[in-house]
């Protein structure tokens, strides 16, 4: 081949490459992480009545137990509602009470309001006296006594008032409290309740916990003061972002990201920097999460505030 | 031949072409992989706070010459009231302040404020100039922020000294809250002494916070129902001599007084319009009564409506298009709106009820009215389309409500047994205060901002 046509075949291969480059490469677009989005139902007035009225011949259900996080030890519940009975005389006197006809429980509540008090104290004592504590029964036997009480307040008052009220004695008082510790206990219950209190079914949002979550913005919340004229106007809202240290303090001014065009978004943001420049720092978000927290974009808005 | 040679250089190498273009390709695909993605930032959304007044600081205003240290000091007073009674601010106790401010171009130590939870601070100098006049200057600062919001300066003569320091109050609350001040403004009322057979009664004026106040009429005359011209110095007025009602039009900065009427059987005294060029009212001509609008100018009036019912009260919209006003043709006293021209008139008022005495927040955004339901008074307000109307305050007895030139704060007066008292509530029912007056008083006016 000659050397000229080589050339000219060469260029115009090269050409013909940088032309191609130049259309077909295009640059990898941004994208996006995809938002969490949250099924919501739209539904009429109308259709939301419907569904709180319900029927009047509907079938009953049948109780449901409640849902909750952790599921009970059932053991455990027998436990606990073994109370401490300090007053242990009060015990042997009202054992001999249980096996009560019921006309007396009856013919006590018949006797004016004032009496109503030696019942009540009565009643616990006569619980704590059946020390099998066994809850149900006693609660089977309360209703019964609470239905007896409804039955017999139409009765006429012409009843002697029969004899001995236990004499209420605030001294026995002592007696009736719970002696348990205090203690924070998760709900107990049967079933465990499968909807996460929080968040949506996909589940991408950091690995921070809720729990840290959830006290950050009770922080915020609790420290943020908007200006009134904000919160009677709709629609004003603004974003801070935020850098933090691993401390939970602040590392610098908080940038503004977007505020409303209003004569009040001055003082709405000026009021947001203050709130976070003020509660710091935020002792509640973990070191070890410090990947996610150590950047966040913080809207304060005063919505649920409207009117105030 | 040279460029030939390359490829044979590969091919020596034992690396074809298409390895060669192969492992670029899986190269730069790994450093694609390897580039760290654009982290997703985390988003909160904070939608309720912790409404609080706002701590702020007010040390007192430094003394630029030594002869005016107690004027500065008075200033810093007038200040401090009323950023106080606004209910928006909670000034803090001078005696917590840490640092002692000496030079206020210099930047303050912010620390020591943060220490006593300021998240204002306000400092502040007067200084008397070589020709009498008075310089005022402040500063606001962000203590968390660490930065000056505001800094300005006024020259006034020195007996002017309250007036500067309502502008400044105004200066900071704008600043601070985001909406106009209103501290800068006067209330006009009727001031009531003597027993409660013989009251003497007086038109009175004096400063939104309670001082300064002057006497406008003698009290020979019965007087009532002041009202504020919303563009000029001037109020009307009805006083009861020994005939009819008459209203007058007073001039307060000249003094001047001229009768706009004789109107027999008038209620309440008019209302401006917004140009303060006209005058409407209501007249009373056999069982009804009517609006009608004059022209201050030509004394020429307009029916405005015509019913065999008592229209009265009534009050213009900030832009003047359209007026509020109180009447019975539904049976009981309610608030009905309409064009400002006349035309049909639209019922607003549909609470628990009577609703009268009509007045429009000069920002257009709420009207108030004395209420009265199941033998109680109340002072409360609504929107101009009727919706969320609400109750500021009930008792037995509240009336006459006045709104303050930004529209947040309403004055009322209330007579509770030995004599009507001023009182001022913020537009949310929060702040309820008693307005300082020399002796008792009613029917409150208050005027549009001074400056």
């Amino acid at each position: 081949m000659e050397m000229k046509t080589a050339s000219v075949i060469s260029a115009g291969l090269h050409a013909a490459v940088l032309v191609w480059a130049m259309v077909s490469f295009s640059g990898k677009t941004l994208e996006a992480m995809p938002t969490d989005s949250l099924p919501v139902d739209m539904i009429s007035e109308k259709d939301f009545t419907q569904l709180t009225k319900g029927s009047k011949d509907a079938p009953k259900s049948a109780v449901t137990k409640p849902l909750v996080e952790k599921v009970a030890d059932t053991q455990k519940v027998v436990e606990d509602t073994k109370p401490k009975v300090s007053d242990k005389p009060e015990i042997k006197a009202t054992a001999e009470k249980p096996p009560e006809p019921p006309p007396t429980p009856e013919a006590k509540p018949i006797e004016k309001k004032a009496d109503s008090k030696p019942p009540a104290p009565e009643k616990p004592p006569q619980q704590m006296a059946q020390a099998k504590a066994d809850p149900i029964a006693d609660k089977i036997k309360k209703e019964e006594k609470q239905e007896a009480k409804a039955e017999s307040k139409p009765l006429p008052p012409k009843k002697p008032p029969q004899k001995k009220e236990p004499q209420f004695d605030a001294r026995k008082i002592a007696a009736l409290l719970d002696q348990r510790d205090p203690q924070r206990n998760a709900t107990l219950g049967a079933e465990l309740n499968p909807n996460a209190s929080l968040g949506s079914v996909k589940g991408e949002a950091a690995q921070l916990s809720q729990s840290e979550f959830d006290a950050l913005l009770a922080r915020l919340r609790q420290c943020w003061n908007p200006p009134v004229g904000a919160t009677n106007s709709d629609n004003l809202f603004v974003v801070f972002r935020v850098l933090f240290k691993r401390d939970g303090s602040v590392m610098q001014t908080p940038v503004l990201v977007q505020a409303p065009p209003s004569q009040f978004g001055p003082a709405l943001a000026e009021s947001a920097k203050r709130a976070l420049l003020q509660c710091q720092p935020y002792t509640m978000l973990k070191p070890e999460h410090y990947e996610e927290w150590r950047d966040m974009e913080i809207k304060f808005d005063p919505r649920e505030m409207l009117g105030g | 031949m040279n460029h030939f040679n390359s490829f044979r250089t590969f091919d020596s190498l034992g690396i074809t072409r298409r390895q060669l273009i192969a492992g670029a390709g899986l190269g730069a695909g790994a450093l694609a992989l390897g580039a760290n993605p654009a982290g997703a930032v985390l988003r909160l959304d904070i939608t309720q706070g912790n409404p609080q007044p706002m701590p702020i600081a007010l040390p007192d205003f430094l003394p630029g010459t030594p002869g005016e240290a107690e004027i500065a000091h008075n200033v810093t007073g007038v200040i401090t009231n009323n950023l106080q009674r606004s209910g928006l601010f909670a000034p803090i106790n001078p005696q917590a302040f840490v640092e002692k401010i000496t030079n206020t171009d210099a930047v303050p130590r912010f620390a020591d404020w943060r220490v006593i939870n300021a998240q204002a601070l306000v400092t502040g100098r007067m200084t008397r100039q070589g020709d009498g006049r008075l310089k005022a200057e402040f500063r606001l600062w962000d203590v968390y922020a660490g930065q000056q919001l505001d800094g300005k300066q006024y020259f006034t003569t020195p007996d002017n000294w309250r007036r500067i320091a309502h502008i400044i109050s105004d200066a900071i609350y704008e600043r601070l809250t985001g909406e106009k001040g209103y501290f800068d403004s006067r209330i006009v009322f009727v001031d009531e002494t003597g027993p409660k057979e013989r009251r003497v009664k007086r038109l009175a004026i004096m400063d939104q916070d309670g001082a300064g106040v002057r006497y406008l009429t003698r009290g020979d005359d019965l007087v009532l129902t002041p009202r504020f011209n919303p563009s000029t110095q001037e109020i009307t007025y009805m006083s009861y001599g020994q005939g009819d009602p008459r209203v007058y039009l007073l001039n307060i900065e000249t003094g001047q007084r001229e009768t706009v009427g004789n109107f027999p059987g008038m209620t309440f005294a008019p209302r401006f319009s917004p140009d303060g060029q006209r005058v409407i009212m209501s007249l009373q001509q056999g069982g009804n009564a009517n609006l009608f609008v004059m022209d201050l100018r030509s004394k020429q009036t307009t029916r405005l409506t015509d019913t065999p019912a008592i229209d009265t009260a009534p009050c213009y919209s900030p832009d003047g298009t359209r007026i509020c006003f109180e009447s019975d043709r539904g049976g009981t006293q309610q608030i009905y709106v309409m064009p400002a021209t006349g035309g049909q008139a639209q019922r607003i008022s549909f609470g628990e009820g009577h609703h009268s005495t009509p007045v429009w927040s000069p920002r257009g955004d709420y009207i108030a009215f004395t209420g009265q339901a199941q033998g109680m008074f109340s002072i409360g307000i609504l929107k101009p389309d009727g919706s969320g109307e609400r109750i500021l305050t009930q008792g037995f007895h509240n009336e006459g409500p006045t709104f303050a030139p930004n529209g947040r704060v309403i004055m009322f007066f209330r007579d509770i047994g030995a004599g009507p008292n001023l009182f001022t509530i913020d537009v949310t029912g929060r702040n309820e205060l008693k307005e300082p007056t020399p002796s008792f008083a009613s029917d409150p006016a208050w005027s549009p901002l001074l400056s």
